[in-house]
């Protein structure tokens, strides 16, 4: 049975529990960063960070400010492009583990050329894969798939103090992200799914894509 | 609530056989080193409290051959039930980050350097700038001749990172030296 | 807190308001998110949009150190409508009490000023009082000095033009506050107050808090769940260090330093046993002596004897008056006063204000103790940038420290639960928990005495103190023993047993504890409470979260404090939907109610505020040092040079010292027109002395900046991400320009004010982050409590092309 995670948004406080716990499970070093003007650091997805809360500001008509956040990560397509592209040149690069769904880069990612990695980062709708040149793996989340496996959530989701992450059974996860769209259109009466039907990631936005992040929905 | 949740934990563990490739990253390796493993599996866990605000998250430590390998929130306390912030998620860098002051260090008056001493020369020393202090300066009556038995040039400034424990054991013995200027951040 | 982190779900509204909770007590935001699941308003009040703000209904920007006058408006607003809890108010405060002849207001001051002290002469807010000393009351509430009255005079000046005038908020932005937090002064509703230091860290601080303790018993706020004021608290263990006092001017348990006028332990007890002539009170403080007689038996054990008084000779007293705070410790260092300091587990030199004022002190001391998990602007002082090592007398003994993790015991949330930790992996290195350090250390100076003699040895000599410490052991000490057999009822105890309770403690010298609130907490009959994981709840008590069998919380295991004010007379819940406590006919269920005592309709029922001996709520009192009601002040250093509340500019007796007076900007001064407003951050701890070295923490928040909006920094040409400079009289700072929406100039008497905020967690020993922004803040406090105005200062900005504290990616250099 598939899993998913929803990431209501209309819940998230941009605690960066998730993108901490992210780093903290799966051993990544820290990036040298520089404050450029934003909270958002790391500026990007990196091999070294599965997981970024990303942060965009406007001011409405009305003068009053929304600020928006926006944890990204690998959506865990249902059916996966960059797995269809990685088995063309090199298969078991790019996995979906059968039981649950998750999308998974294994180390023969090493194996890709240069000019596959471009095909898989490029065919990816949401701009996750990132390479990291000194092994020469592509690198993204892998949902905690030990976690996962183990009967755990994932830790994003385990550290999540409001509610805004939820994981489980894909079932229950979309009929949740229904009944948490219901709600969240009572404030936000422009709020939707992204891409619902075709992720095991679901975002719930409060408004267009534009005020979070051009990659945070394809549809 | 999830009093079971260690159980299963358990469970689970012993038959989370699977081509599990959660440590993948840049060392190939390690990452089959660790393939099929759950690093927190087998570990002993110890409920702890986050260190930093007020909410005081319950953790847990999981802890294997003396080390600390994973910390996660504490699902079971009815607070925070298994949620963290950054500073909480980050706890384990308290380990891994860094390099943490591993010995009594000393820096001599006017010294461009610190130099590594033992804990006995160092407490030796610090027993006695406090005894010479408060027998040189003790203040036992006031200006107007009142008894009040303090010792005025000596401060103590900390600290909420105590324990209950603790800040009540330091407070007795700050008392009995005659300290008056205690403070700690509750005052910032 | 007079409640706790769950309860906050159970409010109908919450102001959040001198707290940004989203970002500083990150996982509160589940029980916040959890009262707007359930349908209440929340409301940020704040000068900056922050992560908060994002997830609450609606964001007020207001200008920083106008609290007062924004909640004199909202209590102006209870008046004028009527939303008052007319049962609450009548019953449960002191709103009928007549004041005495001697009270008075004038322009801006209180009656019994003296200027030349800086003082108020407080005997003149005096009620009227009988024969007995008992206050008069009119419950009728004509008298026309009732306090019901004067507080309606008092802030009918609070009208929301003047109110919009000061704070820069517009009047329709008021009112949507106003009208939607006092919807709650109904019975069935609760609206709940989080605030944190955002109202501590001003002049007028203390009156902050007592401006919202107005608003809450007026609409009956307080003893309800999801009511109360919640102060969210800033530390990790800030509830147990403060309990435990180390602080100046308290024993631990929140009794008083004795002072040098109370020579002997009956003087102390008669100067610090409050009386009452009011049948109906309780008068908690009444026990006083128990406690304090058991302390001193916890702390000198068989030294201690009636005939000596108990050891109370023993103690350092304070001269009258005389302050001992942290400012006052610097202020004296800086005068060459101090020859030794001990610091452990804190970074004054990067979070104390004006930090170029400590630094320099910090120098003059002979010695220091430092005990930390890492080197800090505060230990590693002495080479600090631009100052030469050889120049610089002081010693300087660093301790390595163990943190959480590495060691057990116990603290206590803002909540007041005590939560017990283990000991998970040993110390790193040859680090020792503070325990450790002050056991051996304390034995090594006992032992000087006992060989060499010196100075007044006996409080050391006779001390029960001990030679290995164990947190357990501690604890025990803590809660208490009985000294001799004792019946309680039916049971007996021997010497040596656990007390159960405080109301065991005794004056007599045969019980100790080391602080009487935590008895209780670990008994003979449960073992250490604190420990206790047990999620069982009545089905009354999991309507409200009470989790009564979860550790143990102060007082006696009370959740929600004063919890006898949300029922009626009879003892039946105001809000039935979600009561706290219940009276079934014969006795009280639910959470543990203040005093086992029945309903006030009966005989025997008393009053609520136990802890006030005239067992009301004070909606006016004589407790605080600048006035029986809050008024509006302008911030020492202020961009305004009058307001419209009276002539009186400043307030008349904020705490200062002389030798910083000429580092305070003159009130609206062109030099330094921008309010700077300084705060913590999620990412960091304070002054990040820990979690810079966290590198995932410091990945995410590397590097100091200086939110400003976008008309401040087109007004300056500053761009998002330049370098800026910012002055203020005391100091220069470097950041990062982080220009944003969120902050907005506000209109304030007709005149636009910039306001910018900047956080403080970065220093020097963290390579090119920048350093302390407490290099721009000021010592000025409020009288109460000492706190110093860190929310508060005035700065100009300017772009800076060329930072020399903060590094820039190598394409960005120039």
């Amino acid at each position: 049975m598939s899993k998913a995670i929803l990431i209501d948004t209309t819940r998230c406080t941009a605690c960066r529990g998730c993108q901490v716990g992210c780093k903290q499970w799966h051993n990544l070093p820290a990036n040298r960063t520089y404050q450029m003007g934003t909270h958002q650091n790391p500026p990007d997805l990196n091999p070294f960070n599965f997981k970024l809360v990303r942060f965009n500001e406007h001011e409405q008509k009305d003068g009053t400010v929304v600020w928006n956040f926006f944890p990204d990560q690998c959506r865990h397509c249902v059916t996966p492009i960059c797995k269809d592209v990685a088995d063309m040149a090199v298969p078991g690069a790019i996995i979906q583990q059968p039981e649950t769904g998750i999308v998974l880069f294994t180390e023969k990612t090493a194996l890709l050329s240069p000019e596959d990695v471009k095909a898989v980062t490029d065919a990816c709708p949401y701009n996750i894969p990132r390479y990291n040149p000194q092994t020469r793996l592509l690198v993204k989340c892998d949902m905690c798939v030990d976690r996962v496996n183990a009967g755990l959530p994932p830790i994003c989701v385990q550290t999540c103090p409001t509610g805004c992450m939820v994981f489980g059974n894909r079932e229950e996860i979309l009929d949740l992200a229904r009944k948490r769209l219901d709600y969240a259109r009572q404030r936000h009466p422009k709020a939707f799914l992204c891409d619902a039907e075709d992720v095991n990631v679901i975002f719930l936005l409060a408004e267009d894509k534009k005020y979070y992040y051009k990659y945070a929905s394809f549809a | 609530m999830n009093c079971n949740r260690r159980d299963f934990l358990k469970l689970a563990g012993a038959s989370a056989v699977c081509l599990t490739l959660g440590q993948l990253g840049f060392n190939l390796d390690e990452a089959f080193a660790y393939a099929g493993k759950l690093k927190i599996e087998g570990a002993k866990e110890f409920i702890s409290i986050c260190p930093f605000c007020a909410v005081c998250c319950q953790v847990i430590a999981y802890v294997k051959d003396g080390r600390l390998v994973s910390v996660e929130g504490d699902p079971d306390f009815p607070v925070n039930q298994g949620s963290l912030c950054a500073k909480g998620a980050g706890l384990m860098g308290m380990y891994t980050g860094k390099p943490r002051l591993m010995k009594p260090l000393y820096r001599a008056p006017y010294s461009d350097k610190w130099e590594e001493k033992d804990w006995d020369w160092t407490l030796d020393q610090i027993a006695r700038r406090i005894k010479d202090d408060r027998d040189k300066n003790f203040v036992a009556r006031n200006a107007d001749g009142k008894t009040v038995n303090r010792l005025e040039n000596i401060f103590m400034m900390g600290t909420s990172h105590a324990s209950n424990e603790e800040c009540a054991l330091m407070h007795q013995a700050l008392r009995s030296l005659g300290i008056v200027y205690m403070d700690h951040q509750a005052r910032t | 807190m007079t409640n706790h982190w769950i309860d906050i779900k159970n409010a109908d509204a919450v102001l959040i308001m001198g707290s940004n909770a989203a970002e500083h007590h990150p996982v509160c935001f589940k029980w916040v998110m959890k009262a707007k699941d359930n349908g209440a308003c929340i409301m940020h009040v704040d000068p900056k949009f922050s992560r908060t703000s994002a997830r609450c209904d609606f964001h007020v920007p207001l200008r920083s150190g106008t609290d007062i006058a924004f909640l004199g408006g909202m209590i102006n607003y209870i008046l004028n409508t009527g939303t008052w809890f007319a049962d609450y108010v009548l019953n449960y405060t002191n709103a009928s009490f007549i004041v005495g002849e001697g009270y008075s207001f004038d322009n801006g001051l209180f009656s019994g000023y003296d200027p030349a002290r800086r003082a108020y002469d407080r005997k003149k807010w005096d009620f009227e009082r009988g024969p007995d000393g008992e206050p008069l009351q009119d419950m009728s509430l004509r008298h026309e000095r009732c306090v019901f009255n004067l507080l309606k005079k008092h802030y009918s000046r609070y009208t929301l033009d003047k109110v919009s005038a000061v704070t820069g908020v517009p009047p329709e932005m008021l009112l949507r506050v106003y009208k939607t937090f006092c919807a709650t002064g109904k019975p069935d509703k609760a609206g709940t107050i989080l605030y944190a230091l955002g109202w501590t860290q001003h002049t007028v601080g203390a009156q902050n808090i007592r401006a919202s303790a107005i608003i809450q018993l007026l609409l009956g706020n307080i003893g309800n769940a999801g009511g109360g004021i919640n102060a969210l608290r800033g530390e990790p263990n800030v509830q147990g260090s403060t309990d435990h006092a180390l602080l100046y001017d308290n024993l631990p348990g929140y009794l008083p330093l004795p002072r040098a006028d109370w020579q002997t332990l009956a003087d102390f007890n008669s100067v610090n046993t409050p009386a009452t002539a009011l049948k109906k009170s309780i008068n908690w403080s009444v026990n006083r002596p128990k406690y304090f007689t058991s302390l001193l038996k916890g702390w000198f054990g068989k030294e201690a004897t009636p005939e000596n008084e108990y050891c109370y000779s023993l103690l350092p007293k304070g001269d009258d008056g005389a302050n001992y705070s942290y400012l006052e410790m610097m202020e004296k260092a800086n005068n060459g006063e101090m020859k030794g300091g001990i610091i452990f587990g804190v970074n004054p030199m990067g979070s104390f204000p004006d930090v170029n004022k400590m630094r320099p002190a910090l120098d003059k001391l002979d010695w220091l103790v430092c005990a930390e998990l890492h080197h800090s602007e505060t230990t590693d002082n002495w080479r600090r940038p631009g100052v030469d090592p050889k120049s610089v007398k002081t010693e300087v003994f660093l301790l390595p420290s163990a943190h959480r993790i590495e060691k057990a015991g116990s603290i206590s949330n803002s909540g007041r639960w005590i939560l017990w930790f283990d000991k998970a992996v040993e110390p790193e290195g040859e680090a020792r928990n503070f325990a450790d350090i002050f056991v051996p250390l304390l034995n090594r100076i006992r032992n000087m005495y006992k060989m060499d003699g010196g100075v007044f040895p006996d409080p050391l000599l006779k001390l029960n103190w001990t030679e290995k410490f164990d947190p357990e052991e501690w604890a025990r000490r803590i809660n208490g023993f009985f000294l001799k057999d004792t019946k309680v009822g039916d049971k007996k105890y021997r010497a040596g047993d656990l007390v159960p309770s405080f109301v065991n403690l005794k004056d007599d010298g045969t019980t100790s504890s080391l602080n009487w609130l935590y008895t209780g907490s670990y008994t003979q009959e449960d073992g250490n409470k604190a420990k206790r994981r047990n999620p069982e709840q009545t089905p009354m008590q999991a309507k409200i979260g009470l989790y009564p069998n979860w550790s143990w919380c102060w007082p006696v295991n009370r959740r929600i404090l004063y919890n006898r004010a949300s029922v009626n007379a009879e003892g039946q819940p105001y809000n039935p939907q979600k009561p706290v406590i219940e009276w079934d006919g014969s006795k009280w269920v639910g959470d543990v109610p203040d005093g086992p005592w029945p309903p006030m309709a009966l005989d025997e029922g008393k009053l609520p505020f136990i802890m006030n001996s005239d067992g009301y709520g004070r909606l006016y009192g004589d407790i605080l040092l600048d006035g029986p009601f809050p008024e509006h002040y302008e911030p020492v250093e202020t961009p305004v040079s009058h307001h419209p509340f009276s002539d009186q500019l400043r307030s008349p007796v904020f705490r200062f010292f002389t030798s910083d007076m000429n580092k305070f900007a003159a009130a609206a001064d062109e030099r330094y027109p921008i309010v700077l407003t300084t705060y913590g951050m999620t990412e960091h701890w304070c002054g990040g002395g820990e979690t810079r070295h966290v590198p995932d923490l410091l990945e995410a928040e590397p590097q100091l900046y200086i939110e400003m909006s976008h008309q401040l920094a087109d007004e300056k040409g500053i761009k998002n991400g330049d370098g800026v400079l910012i002055e203020s009289a005391r100091g220069k700072v470097e950041a990062i320009a982080m220009v944003t929406v969120r902050l907005r100039p506000l209109k304030v008497m007709g005149k636009t004010i910039h306001l910018v905020g900047m956080p403080f967690a970065w220093g020097w020993t963290t390579p090119m982050c920048g350093d302390s922004t407490n290099r721009l803040t000021l010592t000025a406090c409020d009288p109460n409590t000492s706190i110093p105005e860190l929310k508060a200062c005035c700065v100009n900005v300017s772009k800076c092309e060329k930072l020399t504290e903060i590094d820039r990616p190598k394409k960005d250099q120039k």
